[in-house]
């Protein structure tokens, strides 16, 4: 089975955000990059799928600037035959359909039959990109998939709903599948796994290349936002406080 | 004695049967000393004179067996020295038996004066254990050991036929009685090397060749730029247990003091020092007759190990007990099997060089930075940098305080890394071997270190000197302070402190042998000292060591038992010397505080010291 893992490079969760001068993006220098965490549980599961079914391939696909080698190699490391790197030479890309397509251009000839990736990106979040990727390619959907089984040329996926509800659903192949993390244990890089992905193929692409349309919306700046406290003091007898109490919950607060 | 005569008959019987069972003993003693001798490494030979004289105090004068169980420990030095005093006699027993007696019989009847007191000496001790093991049945000496049931019976004969043989009898008694005595020794010699009692050949051994410094294990030297034959090497290299540690599991006595000190074990978890790091190697080992065992050690048991070195303190015979070093490098080296929050732990430090991810610490710049003309790099290392208890910034400008009323000049380094304690302690020795190597270059033109985390100063001092030199020297920050103290270069004065205790970090007092600094500091403010039940190199671990701070979900309670004893204590204050001790006490202290009394505060050195400096006042 052929399995394509979308994987993204992501600032570190504890880190210090600044904006950057000209209001277009977070500041980049010194700050600590890893990898996306739900993609690294949906790449977690397209090894252990490779591990049951035997012959099969997983391949790597990121998209981002030059840093990506990083979790690239990491990815490659745990496990990953090899990898496809489509450069960004763009400032940050942030169109859902824009990311999708380029991806699509890229791996379509490659006839994967399943293509995971992490339910969302820890820095925009947005969650669409394997859907649309999906209905690009022609491929079934599904997301929040938190197990996966192979069955007789299908693939039956467990769908976390809310409050505690799930829902069993088998699909045709091929297959997009957005993952939740915490659905397997990831693996680490062993020594032996590192010095491996030394020799292993990335084939690199750009951006530009594969994105063959304008994007569908556009992202006008970055913000941070500002916290105040005010503090005001109400003075007066009993009856002049509760007054003023209660229209500072009515009109101000607005409680209703 | 009467006058006897042994038939020729008799002294076949005898050569025969003594060829036999010392054959036994001299094979399979042999069979486990090739096994010792496939291991990797060498036995050291250095330091000979501290090596004797560790094995007079700890053999002859039982330092470790009677330190931590007295009584027992009394019982058992009966035994032995009984058996020391039986030496000569059992050469000339088995001399007579071949018609040429070692003792003239004056000096026969001169030797019994010591012989008989011993040999009843022996018995009272002998009873006493059987006592205690059959009867009392501790639980830490482990499932009832019929050999230890044999063994008894044997010693009981043998010093019961002696004292016989010593009496007015018959002269057809006195040779059933030889014969009794004869069959026991040389039963005891064929149960010797095939049981536990062992130790009694190879203790000594074992204690002479123990290494001096804990905790010690194999390095991982690891060459990214190495060809594929060299890595699969060094990863074979990793499951082969050393000759000093396959030597430790065929002395071990099965006594279960290192179970019994074992916080992992004393807070439910599933370590068992005694089985899980020595006595599941046994079968291995004389099964394969090879050394590459490693790998059948038990993992989860592994992943529990604080290693607070508690274990290999304690043990009677000199075993390193502690593996799980051994346990984790596979794990993580070889198997990528990594728990999820010790992975996040590891791609943090690869990532910005310290255990948090984080990208700034507000501490780090508030304080001076470090210039060459300043005597001291303070060394803050992650803890107090990002704030893993907030409040131990406090006692990190206690410190500092300190220093300036001294007048000791001190600076931070910006660039500081985590020392690498977290990752060598929990297997990852790529990203340890990353870290190392940055510091020693960030150190490399710096004198003086002086830090308040113990594991810090493990690390860049004697374990970084195991991997290459080390220029510079490391003081933990309470060894700085008792000097400040003692040179006058601060006035403290004994102020009212309430009752006061002090919780021994096991990096410190174990690790470092720092036992007298942190004392001599608390005891100059204070006059109300305390000494907690176990203390000094017996200290109990806090749970935190061993990178055990960062795991999630701990099902034992190895985090709060030293916490209960220090409740328990009935102590105002505890003071201690280690951030994450400090971190652990305030976690642990606050729950189990009964209702009612007043939460024990806890302190650093630090803390005490400037707080009843007299310039603060």
């Amino acid at each position: 089975m052929k399995i394509c893992v979308l994987v993204k490079q992501v600032p570190g969760s504890e880190a210090q955000f600044s904006v950057s001068p000209d209001g277009s993006w977070i500041q980049e220098t010194g700050l600590p990059f890893e990898m996306n965490e739900s993609d690294n549980y949906a790449l977690e599961e397209a090894l252990q799928i490779r591990e049951q079914m035997g012959d099969s391939e997983v391949v790597i696909v990121s998209l981002g600037p030059d840093r990506c080698q990083k979790v690239i190699r990491e990815a490659l490391a745990k496990g990953a035959d090899r990898a496809i790197h489509i450069k960004e030479d763009s400032p940050y890309e942030t169109d859902p359909y824009s990311i999708a397509t380029a991806l699509a251009n890229t791996i379509k000839d490659e006839k994967f039959e399943l293509v995971l990736s992490g339910l969302q990106s820890d820095d925009l979040g947005f969650g669409q990109t394997g859907v649309i990727l999906g209905e690009i390619l022609g491929m079934t959907t599904a997301t929040l998939v938190v197990e996966t089984e192979i069955q007789d040329g299908k693939i039956k996926v467990k769908r976390e709903l809310e409050s505690g509800w799930f829902q069993w659903q088998t699909m045709d192949l091929p297959a997009s599948l957005a993952i939740q993390s915490g659905l397997n244990q990831p693996r680490y890089p062993s020594l032996k796994g590192i010095m491996g992905a030394k020799k292993k193929e990335i084939k690199e692409s750009s951006f530009a290349e594969m994105c063959d349309i304008d994007g569908l919306q556009a992202f006008n700046g970055l913000s941070v936002q500002r916290a105040e406290k005010q503090t005001e003091m109400i003075e007066g007898t009993v009856d002049q406080v509760v007054n003023k109490l209660v229209d500072v919950f009515k009109n101000e607060i607005r409680i209703n | 004695m009467p006058d006897i005569h042994f038939s020729n008959i008799e002294k076949i019987i005898l050569t025969l049967s003594t060829l036999a069972c010392l054959g036994s003993f001299v094979y399979e003693v042999w069979r486990r000393i090739r096994i010792v001798l496939r291991g990797q490494g060498s036995l050291p030979f250095d330091k000979i004179g501290a090596r004797i004289w560790r094995v007079i105090n700890e053999v002859l004068f039982h330092k470790k067996v009677m330190g931590q169980r007295f009584w027992p420990g009394l019982m058992h030095g009966l035994v032995f020295w009984g058996f020391l005093v039986f030496g000569l006699i059992t050469i000339d027993h088995f001399a007579t038996g071949f018609g040429a007696p070692l003792f003239s019989k004056s000096f026969h009847h001169f030797y019994s004066y010591f012989g008989i007191p011993f040999a009843m000496l022996a018995l009272i001790g002998i009873v006493s254990l059987v006592y205690r093991r059959f009867i009392t049945q501790p639980v830490h000496l482990g499932k009832l050991s019929p050999t230890s049931g044999l063994v008894a019976v044997f010693i009981v004969v043998l010093m019961v036929t002696y004292i016989i043989g010593e009496m007015d009898i018959s002269p057809l008694t006195w040779k059933i009685n030889w014969w009794l005595h004869s069959a026991m020794i040389l039963a005891f010699l064929w149960l010797i090397p095939r049981s536990k009692h062992l130790h009694l050949v190879l203790a000594p051994i074992n204690i002479f060749f123990r290494p001096f410094t804990q905790p010690e294990h194999t390095l991982v030297e690891i060459d990214l730029e190495a060809s594929e034959e060299d890595l699969d090497n060094m990863l074979a290299s990793m499951t082969q247990m050393t000759m000093n540690q396959v030597l430790d599991v065929f002395s071990c006595v099965e006594c279960g003091r290192c179970t019994e000190v074992c916080p992992a074990n004393r807070g439910g978890g599933v370590l068992d020092p005694k089985n899980h790091f020595i006595l599941d190697l046994r079968q291995p080992l004389l099964e394969s007759g090879s050394v590459d065992v490693l790998a059948q050690l038990n993992i989860e048991a592994g992943w529990e190990c604080t290693t607070c070195q508690a274990c290999t303190e304690v043990c009677p015979v000199g075993n390193h007990v502690e593996k799980s070093d051994e346990i984790r490098r596979s794990e993580v080296l070889i198997e990528g099997k990594v728990p999820q929050e010790y992975q996040k732990l590891f791609t943090n430090l690869q990532e910005t060089g310290n255990t948090e991810g984080a990208s700034n610490s507000p501490l780090a710049e508030s304080l001076p930075m470090y210039s060459s003309d300043m005597e001291y790099v303070l060394w803050l290392g992650c803890f107090a940098r990002y704030g893993l208890d907030p409040d131990f910034e406090n006692s990190v400008r206690s410190f500092t305080k300190i220093l300036d009323v001294a007048n000791v000049s001190y600076g931070i380094l910006e660039n500081e890394h985590c020392s690498g304690d977290p990752p060598n302690r929990l297997g990852d020795k790529l990203t340890y071997s990353m870290l190392r190597e940055y510091n020693t270059e960030l150190l490399s033109e710096v004198k003086k270190v002086v830090t308040l985390c113990p594991h810090c100063a493990i690390n860049l001092e004697r374990e970084y000197a195991k991997y290459g030199n080390v220029n510079y020297t490391v003081e933990h920050h309470t060894q700085v302070i008792e000097r400040l103290i003692t040179e006058g270069k601060i006035k403290v004065e004994k102020g009212e402190n309430g009752k006061v205790t002090f919780h021994d970090p096991c990096n410190l007092s174990r690790m470092l042998n720092e036992l007298d600094a942190p004392r001599m500091a608390i005891t100059s403010v204070t006059s109300d000292f305390m000494e907690l039940e176990e203390s000094g190199r017996q200290t109990l671990c806090c749970g935190a060591g061993g990178g055990l701070w960062w795991k999630k979900e701990t099902q034992g309670r190895t985090h709060l038992v030293r916490a209960e004893q220090v409740v328990k204590s009935g102590a105002d204050t505890v003071v201690t010397g280690c951030n994450f001790c400090y971190g652990m006490m305030k976690q642990g202290l606050g729950p189990l505080t009964p209702d009612g009394r007043s939460e024990i505060s806890v302190k650093d050195i630090a803390d005490i010291v400037a707080e009843n400096m007299v310039s603060n006042k």
